[in-house]
């Protein structure tokens, strides 16, 4: 009897080692969280979409037989249209052309010959490739933009903007820089406040873009009404927020992001005339991080220092402060979170700038001078395929796809809505009820609802009314023939 | 308790729903009220509260599940109801009211009861509206407590004897009493748990030296 209970014992605490083991594999092996939030906020914790594949430092790369030497706090990737990789490599004054898998070096740029001239780079800060394959480097401590060849050759210099709307003695100094079809050339300036400097193809200065409002609030306003003259001087300004980050997707729309105080939206979509098109999804939040505390290290809004646009309407942002990666849909659904901040592989120290290639994510940190890539997980690769597919508008073939992720993350409130959709579309009303209200899908939720109310009246109103009806003609019998018989008869019915 | 219970006490309840006026002066002057229906109103409202957000159908409910709990709501509920009588009640001692604390509890007590009915009411009505339809819920909802506050109003106003300036005058004491009330039961709670840990600090010295 007591080996038999002591054996059963052994066996419940095997199992119960083996299920915690089991349990705790998951995202054991990464150097960071993967979440995603609820429609309350709350924090869920998700398979990894993404996951770290190594990371490129210029010390472990050669050119032209000799060590390239390490990267010294480069500042921008940029990915051209034929697949390789530009990187300004800020500290060394040069850009360094990489081949599509990183592993080899096509080219490496550190001058030029212009008008007869060599001329070389001063902190090149922002790099950007245009569709007619030219390449726009921000040279910020020559305050110019210097168009070239792709194999290094001059073309001209975006320099010296003209114009009434900028301040007298007004120094150009470009940080980042991104390029339109129509070679549109649109630049983050130092101390530009007044939005994206943008310039024609001729590289005249024609105007600001996408300025950010300033907001001020009535307690801000109160103050500054019983404030004296001298105690207002003393006062912050309230200046607008920069810009941090730019990309341009297909359609010529440019994607620009900036440190938002308030955490609530830290991109735009601005469309040619400048406005924001944006669409923010159902929590109205671009911001990053929704949940985040507010005093101690890691305190704050998230602090949004790039954004890349990937295709079928994604695009992605990365975080300065906590070292995450945020992307979302071209509905502003929030897909997925992940990265983080340390020393391990695959962590930041300060990220600097985001790019997409294939299924890789790449992120350029200026500290540790290095290019980390991430690889596309099954989960990363089933949402991004899905999405894309809604984008195109063939939801209803993403449903296989949102079933695989709901058996990887049954929580996912995309996926859930999704298969809602698909069985709405199909007429299983029953069954996107279930579904789109796991979603917190609620518009759609209701048209559902709407139809299935519907049909069940439609097969319930004959037998309902002939029941009515049947009560009521009960009812006239009773009280008209029934009742005075009896009471006629002296009974107690009354 | 059968005294409280009675058939009449309840009739009296709807007859006081239905003339507010006319009942709360014969509850007061008659006695014709009972406590224990109105405390029996209370949680009665409690449970109806938290039901209404559990329950509510999805258009027009955005409460997270996991955030409701019965026990607290109904605590909270009668807490307030407790503070408020209580408010209430040294406020009017003091401004020629002639409303006993009986009085007042079941005054506000009885006035919950349309809040209750039309909550549950609107939960069930909920479960049949679509998006574009939550008027009738927030309607109903709306009718509810506008006639409970009127309810409440004419209860105050009929048990102390006051005309309505007075009645509004004192509710509005009344708040200020009750955030002083529940000012100074935090401040007793921190005292107490101070003290508390003083000896226990006492304690656990003891018990290390010897």
């Amino acid at each position: 009897m007591k080996t038999r209970k002591r054996r059963l014992l052994a066996l419940c605490l095997l199992l119960a080692v083996c299920l915690t083991a089991v349990c705790a594999q998951a995202n054991d092996s990464l150097p960071y969280d993967c979440y995603n939030y609820d429609h309350w906020n709350n924090i869920l914790y998700t398979p990894a979409p993404y996951v770290p594949d190594g990371s490129v430092s210029g010390a472990a790369l050669t050119w032209q037989g000799a060590p390239l030497g390490a990267f010294r706090t480069p500042q921008d990737l940029c990915v051209s249209p034929d697949g390789d990789l530009y990187l300004a490599d800020t500290g060394n004054n040069r850009i360094v052309v990489l081949s599509g898998d990183l592993k080899t070096v096509k080219q490496v740029i550190t001058g030029f010959e212009a008008n007869g001239k060599a001329e070389t780079f001063s902190a090149p800060y922002g790099v950007a490739v245009s569709q007619n394959r030219q390449l726009y480097i921000a040279d910020s401590q020559n305050h110019r933009i210097v168009v070239l060849e792709l194999d290094g050759s001059f073309v001209k210099y975006v320099q010296n903007p003209q114009s009434e709307v900028l301040d007298e003695g007004f120094v150009f100094t470009p940080w980042k820089v991104s390029v339109d079809y129509a070679d549109r050339v649109y630049c983050v300036a130092q101390n530009m406040f007044q939005g994206i400097m943008v310039f024609t193809a001729e590289g005249d200065f024609t105007g600001f873009f996408g300025t950010i409002s300033v907001k001020i609030s009535l307690w801000d306003k109160f103050w500054r009404k019983i404030a004296t003259k001298e105690e207002r001087s003393k006062q912050q300004l309230f200046i607008p927020t920069e810009f941090t980050g730019i990309d341009v997707d297909d359609e010529g729309f440019v994607y620009a992001s900036s440190k938002d105080t308030d955490g609530l939206q830290a991109v735009r979509r601005l469309n040619p005339r400048g406005e924001d098109v944006i669409r923010k999804g159902p929590m109205e939040n671009l911001g990053g991080d929704r949940v985040f505390g507010q005093a101690g290290n890691y305190a704050g809004p998230s602090q949004i220092v790039d954004v890349v646009y990937r295709d079928h309407g994604i695009y992605s942002l990365l975080d300065l402060l906590r070292g995450r990666i945020f992307t979302y849909d071209h509905e502003g659904n929030l897909l997925y979170i992940f990265g983080g901040k340390g020393s391990q592989e695959g962590t930041f120290r300060t990220p600097a700038a985001i790019e997409s290639i294939g299924n890789h994510l790449l992120v350029l940190d200026s500290q540790q001078a290095n290019v980390m890539i991430f690889t596309e997980t099954e989960y990363g690769r089933l949402i991004n395929e899905a999405v894309a597919l809604r984008y195109d508008g063939d939801e209803s073939e993403a449903v296989a796809l949102w079933e695989g992720v709901l058996r990887l993350d049954e929580n996912n409130e995309l996926a859930n809505s999704g298969i809602g959709k698909a069985y709405l579309s199909a007429g299983d009303n029953e069954k996107a009820l279930i579904y789109l209200r796991r979603g917190m899908n609620r518009a759609y939720y209701s048209v559902a609802y709407k139809r299935w109310r519907n049909d069940a009246l439609r097969d319930n109103i004959s037998w309902v009314l002939s029941a009515v009806i049947a009560l009521v003609v009960l009812g006239v019998v009773w009280k008209k023939l029934i009742r005075p018989r009896i009471a006629a008869r002296g009974g107690k019915a009354t | 308790m059968k005294r409280l219970f009675s058939k009449e006490r309840w009739k009296f309840l709807f007859y006081t729903v239905s003339h507010p006026a006319d009942g709360f002066y014969w509850i007061r002057h008659q006695d014709r009220g009972s406590i224990a229906i109105a405390i029996l109103l209370v949680l009665a409202y409690g449970i109806s509260f938290s039901m209404n957000r559990i329950y509510a159908s999805f258009i027009v409910n955005d409460i997270e599940p996991r955030t409701v709990n019965l026990l607290a709501e109904l605590a909270g509920v009668a807490l307030l109801y407790f503070i408020l009588c209580v408010g209430n009640w040294s406020v009017t001692c003091l401004m020629e009211g002639e409303g006993r604390f009986k009085d007042i509890l079941i005054a506000i007590g009885y006035s919950l009861l349309p809040m209750t009915v039309t909550t549950i009411l609107a939960t069930l009505v909920s479960q049949l509206v679509a998006e574009n339809e939550e008027a009738f819920y927030t309607i109903l909802m709306g009718v509810g407590t506008a006639y409970s506050v009127i309810m409440m109003l004419v209860g105050i106003m009929q048990i102390h004897n006051y005309t309505i300036g007075k009645t509004l005058i004192t509710l509005f004491i009344t708040v200020i009493a009750v955030l002083i009330i529940i000012f100074l039961a935090l401040l007793v709670l921190n005292l107490i748990t101070q003290v508390y840990s003083f000896l226990h600090n006492i304690y656990m010295e003891l018990i290390f030296r010897f």
